[in-house]
């Protein structure tokens, strides 16, 4: 009994490495190797082609920026839009819920380029099409129900006597909003925002049919390399694709941390101060 | 080109009110550009800026563009050339027939990098702009407008719709250090295979290139392609006539790479195959890239392209403006200089691309011919004489159809 976390521990341990360590070495190796042939195991010699092309060109930071403001801009409008929907499709009887459901989880199960095809005549009538703006739109349809799922589920487990509770102490809806119902909403919050990140980095199509060459984002770059048989520049691209957006989770990881360190510290100060 | 619009909800809203219809005033300047003196052309170009889309799966043609043509273009006419990578050529068109529908006169593309089937989608839909290439000084100077690789793009007729930049021929690929003497016919290539099972495939039409390989053996199995000159729809007995054809095929089929049972999905699956060594032999449109490949450690270094003695496939690929291009005199401009022979021997170089240059050799001067002949192609590449000498024409494209689906149908399921 004693031994057996240990041994579970281990094994996950195992497991990670073999599902999330080792499918990055080939990767590695291909960016990294100049002329690596069956049958040998490593590459008979090394070159940083791959990399001083990804590196040095100056449109792989524009479009590391580009992908990185259009996930922010894409996760801010979700936290905008699916905590009031979440908050009425939760606690109010609203007729036809399962409806509204409906709609904003239809994304994940109809593909959204098929939306986009259709959306794009539009967008190009209203001038959306090569613009931030537009991608951003076109971006919510497939990262807007893994926000909204989130905070719903946040808000399944919150009870509506806090925020009476809060009231009858005088509190206000803002305030209310703030310090009752936000503390509890921000872990599902933050599980959303990285969901919609994640997601939002890694489109091609939709960007691409949208943004129409004039959005460039990581993804537009890679995927012609992908498809078109450089495999080198596209391994390369895709490790660096890789480590942006563990950085993005580990970010965002970091400032939720922050964030409740300093609202410890102010609590812990509020309480001295107090006779 | 707004690539950091200001970030807020409100705009959203602000954005969808401010747009308006196009405006059509400029239409009617763009097109006397048509007629203009050069010198007009390349005032009007001044500080435009001017965004090729091209495919962009080559590391050492997006180099050429972004580090040799475009400081080029800054330098030497003030126009800011900006590559925009494209997945595939096909995507250009689907999205200028969009922009058609919904009547957008402003488009972002003003150079595009097209030929065969594109450019027939293009101009069968009046996606292109208008009879620009006599504005050209050097398409007038080094381009022979009446040689059939030029006044033709796959059998459709160019008419000025778009200028040559570059030559492509079909060249097969060996290991020499592997194969010595390698199938210089389709009749030696099916002993070879008995000979080396499994050691040959072709990718699965319609895969570009593999298609290109059916075509080649259409030539050689079916007596030549002066027959197929005329419409596809003219010739009663074109079954018949590819029969042969099909017989062929299904005869390498037993001997072939996997016995046949599939084929590689696209030519990048079997330059893997040929890269690590599994088969013996790949094939390119592209007579440079196997020198490109060995550059990159890819290949082997006993690579090397060798063509058929029947002549092998040959095209032009081209540079076309859109009905909309927002700058119309840049891109003449721009054109103009990606045509010049500086620019054609630069992109001759296998450090820069390795691509055929689309000028009369003739026409150049004898210093100018010198600088071509002297570019060092690369063990693997053969020279632009032996390429020029053996070039057959390439068919046109419902010729082509015919063919793709014809293989889906006699090869792949039986």
């Amino acid at each position: 009994m004693k031994r057996h976390p240990r041994l579970l521990s281990l094994f996950v341990f195992i497991t990670l490495i073999i599902f999330i360590i080792v499918p990055f070495v080939p990767l590695l190796l291909s960016s990294l190797s100049f002329g690596w042939r069956w049958p040998d195991v490593l590459p008979e010699s090394w070159s940083f082609r791959t990399w001083e092309y990804v590196l040095n060109d100056g449109r792989t930071w524009q479009a590391v920026g580009i992908s990185l403001w259009i996930a922010l801009i894409v996760t801010a409008v979700n936290i905008l839009l699916a905590i009031p929907a979440a908050n009425a499709l939760v606690r109010y009887p609203v007729r036809g819920r399962w409806l509204f459901e409906a709609i904003i989880f239809a994304p994940i199960i109809i593909p959204p380029f098929i939306s986009v095809m259709g959306i794009h005549l539009t967008f190009l009538r209203l001038g959306l099409t090569e613009t931030v703006v537009g991608v951003v739109l076109a971006h919510i349809a497939p990262t807007l129900p893994y926000m909204f799922r989130a905070v719903m589920i946040s808000y399944q487990t919150l009870s509506v006597d806090w925020e009476d509770q809060a009231r009858m102490l005088g509190a206000r809806a803002v305030p209310r909003f703030f310090h009752v119902v936000l503390p509890h909403l921000l872990p599902g919050i933050l599980a959303g925002a990285s969901l919609s990140v994640l997601i939002s980095l890694s489109q091609y199509l939709i960007t691409f049919i949208i943004g129409a060459g004039q959005v460039v984002t990581l993804p537009i770059l890679l995927f012609p390399f992908v498809s078109g048989g450089d495999p080198g520049i596209a391994s390369a691209y895709s490790l660096l694709y890789a480590a942006i957006a563990i950085a993005a989770l580990v970010g965002m990881d970091a400032a939720l941390k922050r964030y409740y360190q300093l609202n410890k510290a102010s609590q812990g100060q509020a309480k001295g101060v107090k006779p | 080109m707004k690539k950091y619009p200001i970030a807020s909800l409100g705009i959203l809203a602000l954005a969808l009110s401010a747009c308006s219809s196009g405006d059509a005033g400029n239409a009617t300047d763009a097109d006397s550009l048509l007629t203009d003196d050069w010198g007009v052309i390349q005032d009007a170009a001044q500080g435009q800026e001017v965004n090729m889309y091209m495919w962009g799966g080559n590391d050492n043609i997006n180099t050429y563009l972004d580090e040799w043509v475009a400081p080029r273009m800054k330098e030497q006419h003030g126009i800011e050339l900006t590559r925009v990578p494209m997945n595939d050529a096909q995507d250009i068109i689907n999205q200028l027939l969009d922009e058609k529908i919904a009547g957008k006169s402003d488009g972002s593309m003003d150079i595009i990098w097209i030929n065969g089937e594109n450019f027939k989608a293009a101009k069968d839909n009046d996606l292109l702009w208008g009879d620009f290439t006599g504005q050209l000084p050097n398409f007038n100077d080094y381009i022979d407008s009446d040689a059939p690789e030029v006044s033709q793009d796959f059998g459709e007729p160019v008419e000025g719709l778009e200028a040559p930049w570059g030559k492509a021929q079909f060249v097969f690929v060996h290991d020499e250090s592997k194969h010595e003497t390698p199938p210089k016919s389709m009749a030696e290539l099916a002993d070879w295979v008995q000979e080396h099972p499994g050691q040959f495939t072709y990718p699965a039409p319609p895969d570009f290139t593999g298609s290109a390989f059916v075509r080649q053996v259409l030539y050689e199995t079916t007596g030549g392609h002066e027959q197929y000159q005329q419409p596809a729809a003219e010739l009663e007995d074109l079954e018949e006539r590819l029969e042969p054809m099909w017989q062929y095929l299904n005869s390498i089929e037993p001997y072939l790479w996997r016995e046949g049972e599939t084929y590689p999905e696209s030519l990048a699956k079997q330059d893997q195959l040929f890269a690590s060594g599994e088969i013996g032999m790949t094939m390119s449109y592209d007579p440079a890239l196997a020198a490109s490949e060995v550059l990159k450690g890819r290949f082997p270094e006993s690579t090397r392209t060798y063509l058929l003695d029947g002549g092998t496939l040959a095209n032009t690929h081209f540079l076309s403006i859109p009905f909309n291009a927002s700058d119309k005199a840049g891109a003449l401009v721009a054109i103009n200089e990606l045509m010049s022979p500086e620019a054609q021997t630069a992109k001759l170089s296998p450090e820069n691309w390795g691509d055929l240059t689309a000028l009369e050799l003739e026409k150049l001067s004898p210093e100018q011919q010198q600088a071509m002949n002297e570019v060092d192609l690369g063990k693997a590449t053969l020279s632009i004489e032996e390429l020029e000498q053996n070039r057959l024409p390439e068919l046109s494209s419902d010729y082509i159809d015919i063919i793709e689906k014809g293989w889906t149908e006699h090869v792949a399921k039986e």
